[in-house]
């Protein structure tokens, strides 16, 4: 009993010092409070989509032309005996979301090219990507079991140098002539000369990018091209992982989110401009 | 147990620095302080990372004799740059400078050149008034061509108003749009590689 | 090797190019609101104050970043502010440095007093974030080894709290990062870009996440003209690329008649 009692009071204790911290304004600023809250709302979403049996279960994501296109383009590459050429941009690190994506994607076109012994070249800026990318590809190939197909030397680190890169990479379409070139992460100016050269080469390219600017130059260049979150919900779609679709799941409901805030938002702003009545200032954090 | 080990500490830095961001008080900032050395100590370690696998690579292709010039020209560099920047150091007036001023910046400005050459092909090929929304898209690309352009007369008036209209409103609005959905994006990979569900960065595999 | 449509169209755009730069004419053009906006921004800042100016390029963007610095560098050291350089892109280090050694000396700017430059840090993300907390942990010693207590211009420059703005010369999404993690400690960020990166920051600039912006060879000529100088290669590019707009106009035009013509024999 009296140690039931002193555990109590401990609890107490405990509970009354985290208040307290959280109170204290050094401890916690409160002037970010409104972005806590964003930031908990989605990750009650994202983990209620991932874990929620049934919401997850009865989810799809609508038919994508790029995506549609991976397996055609890996069988193009194969009949023509040429090689399938993937490369993640030049503009993205690995703890870049986008290059994450690519990776997924990634894991799903290795698993395909060493089902069909296709060639896979993987030229990329950054080592650590290249260690990872490696790794995604080595284990892709066990999978499909087809370990012996799996050729490092295909997978390597060119330069550091954005345009180096891209001049590498364009001598690499230019000499190999793939059949197929992927065009999957963050890309900055050397997109339209990557895409470019791929189109005089004769090649399929699928493309996708965070950038805006260069999916400008992609839709242009590309055969099909992945806009904005498309890239993220590519490898659920291509595997039918469900985890990555409860992501997309959670997306679409954060946007319905936004959606609503921006009505909500649009028409106070349009009544305290009509009538003088500040109404639009709650939203500035 | 390699893979749970990473998967714990990244969890753990992840839930650290997502709350050290909403602290003001000194404790916070000294995590964020020495967590942000860290990184920058782990990627010299890359950069290690990626010079022996360069080498491994090239030498390798050399050896098999697959694009031997280029490959010979960048193991060149390679050597070359490092042993200049080693004996003559990298100040003004040094022979590493004077390679990157006189070698290296032309040739990248010249593969950046090529840009302009791609666009006109690009442009050329790919701004085909196809159905209504491919005129419309078309119109409102030679409307910014032109006003980009030094034009004498009355349309140097008119012209960058309307422009700036195309840029300032639809063109925004799905720039914004785009943004917003590559934002929720990162965000949802972001939180599945903290808490472990996305393990794509280890390696593949589950 | 059979000639094929794109490679006369690259051929054109070079002769075109190549004479009209040899012309050596210039053109004044009309001052635009946003580089104004840039004008009037470091303007407003008060004589002696702090800029950080980060080199977030490389060597491939030069002929289109260069005529923007000297531009926004002249108008510093003309308002004697204090600009200290830095890198967060390797190549961009000796570039940044030589330029502001350049723009210093023609205002007789001495180094360490005047301006400072304090060399390229790896991991942009991480070299941003830890301003924020303490410029001297992140920098403990300058571009030419000095420690960085010892630079007289730096004294009491701690964190982006002792910096009036940071400019941010890019020709990529650098100055995006500038924003999201700079951001985060309320230091105003001004760009200097690339034309083809203008379109990337606008809604950031109408939305006020950073305060104004001056874009390409056309914002470095208007720029020169609102400093009354010339030379610095910002309006001798303007007729060059003027005259490959208007080709490309005219390639969409041919496209396009060519288009129709084909769809109209083929129906």
């Amino acid at each position: 009993m009296t140690s039931r009692l002193l555990a109590a009071v401990h609890l107490c204790h405990f509970i009354a010092a985290i208040a307290a911290t959280v109170s204290d304004p050094q401890w916690f600023d409160t002037a970010r409070l409104p972005t806590l809250i964003a930031a908990l709302v989605a990750i009650v979403i994202v983990i209620y989509t991932t874990y929620h049996g049934s919401t997850r279960d009865k989810f799809t994501v609508r038919r994508i032309a790029g995506l549609e296109a991976v397996e055609e383009a890996i069988g193009r590459a194969t009949e023509m005996a040429r090689p399938l050429l993937y490369t993640p941009g030049w503009g993205g690190d690995i703890q870049r979301p986008t290059t994450i994506a690519s990776m997924n994607i990634l894991s799903q076109v290795a698993a395909k090219t060493a089902q069909y012994d296709c060639r896979l070249v993987y030229p990329t800026h950054d080592p650590v990507i290249m260690a990872v990318a490696q790794e995604v590809v080595k284990s892709s190939y066990l999978h499909a079991g087809y370990p012996d197909r799996y050729r490092p030397d295909d997978i390597a680190y060119v330069t550091s140098s954005q345009f180096g890169y891209a001049a590498a990479v364009d001598g690499m379409i230019t000499r190999l002539k793939p059949a197929s070139i992927f065009l999957l992460g963050t890309f900055e100016a050397e997109s339209l000369i990557l895409a470019e050269t791929g189109n005089s080469v004769g090649a399929i390219q699928i493309a996708g990018t965070d950038s805006t600017i260069q999916l400008a130059f992609f839709i242009v260049a590309c055969d099909y091209t992945l806009i904005g979150e498309e890239l993220f919900a590519a490898s659920g779609y291509l595997s039918g992982d469900r985890s990555i679709l409860a992501s997309v799941r959670a997306q679409d409901i954060m946007k319905v989110i936004i959606g609503l805030f921006l009505i909500v938002a649009g028409v106070l702003a349009t009544i305290g401009a009509l009538y003088g009545m500040a109404l639009s200032g709650w939203w500035g954090f | 147990m390699d893979r749970k080990i990473a998967l714990v500490a990244c969890f753990a830095f992840g839930v650290v620095m997502f709350a050290q961001y909403f602290s003001a008080h000194p404790v916070a900032h000294q995590v964020n302080q020495a967590v942000l050395e860290y990184w920058q100590i782990i990627f010299a370690f890359a950069l290690v990372l990626g010079v022996v696998g360069f080498c491994q690579t090239n030498v390798t292709q050399v050896r098999k004799g697959h694009d031997r010039p280029y490959r010979m020209a960048a193991l060149a560099g390679f050597v070359a740059m490092p042993l200049l920047a080693t004996f003559w150091g990298i100040k003004a007036g040094s022979p590493f400078l004077w390679m990157f001023e006189n070698v290296q910046a032309p040739m990248q400005s010249t593969v950046f050149a090529l840009l302009a050459f791609f666009v006109a092909s690009a442009s050329f090929r790919g701004f085909r008034a196809r159905s209504v929304p491919a005129t419309i898209l078309l119109a409102s690309a030679l409307l910014i061509l032109l006003s980009r352009t030094w034009i004498p007369g009355s349309m140097s008036n008119w012209l960058p108003d309307a422009a700036d209209w195309i840029r300032n409103n639809p063109s925004m609005a799905a720039r914004r749009a785009i943004l917003i959905g590559i934002g929720l994006g990162s965000l949802t990979t972001s939180l599945r590689v903290i808490v472990g569900i996305e393990r794509t960065w280890l390696g593949g595999g589950k | 090797m059979r000639l094929q449509t794109r490679h006369w169209v690259f051929a054109s755009l070079f002769v075109l190019i190549a004479v009209v730069m040899a012309s050596g004419i210039r053109l004044s053009v009309p001052v635009s609101p946003e580089t104004q906006r840039m004008y009037d921004f470091i303007d407003s800042l008060p004589a002696g104050a702090v800029v950080l100016l980060s080199f977030d390029h490389e060597a491939s963007s030069l002929p289109e970043i260069q005529p923007i610095t000297r531009a926004l560098l002249r108008h510093c050291f003309e308002h004697d502010l204090r600009p200290v350089g830095l890198a967060l892109l390797a190549e961009g280090t000796a570039i940044g440095y030589r330029l502001m050694q350049t723009t210093a000396r023609e205002y007789g700017k001495e180094y360490g007093i005047d301006y400072a430059y304090l060399g390229f840090k790896p991991q942009y993300v991480a070299a941003i974030l830890s301003m924020g907390e303490s410029i001297s942990a992140t920098f403990p010693q300058d571009y030419l080894g000095r420690p960085y207590d010892s630079l007289a211009l730096l004294h009491g420059v701690e964190n982006y709290d002792d910096v009036a703005a940071v400019l941010s010369i890019a020709d990529g999404s650098f100055t995006t990062h500038w924003m999201e993690y700079g951001g985060r400690y309320g230091v105003p960020v001004i760009a200097g870009v690339t034309a083809a990166m203008v379109t990337t920051y606008d809604p950031y600039l109408a939305s006020g996440q950073m305060q104004a912006m001056v874009g390409g060879l056309r914002g470095a000529a208007e720029y020169e003209k609102l400093l009354g100088r010339k030379g610095g290669g910002g309006a001798r590019g303007m007729l060059a690329q003027s005259a490959a707009h208007l080709y490309v106009i005219l390639l969409i035009i041919l496209g396009n008649v060519a288009y129709f013509i084909k769809r109209r024999r083929s129906a």
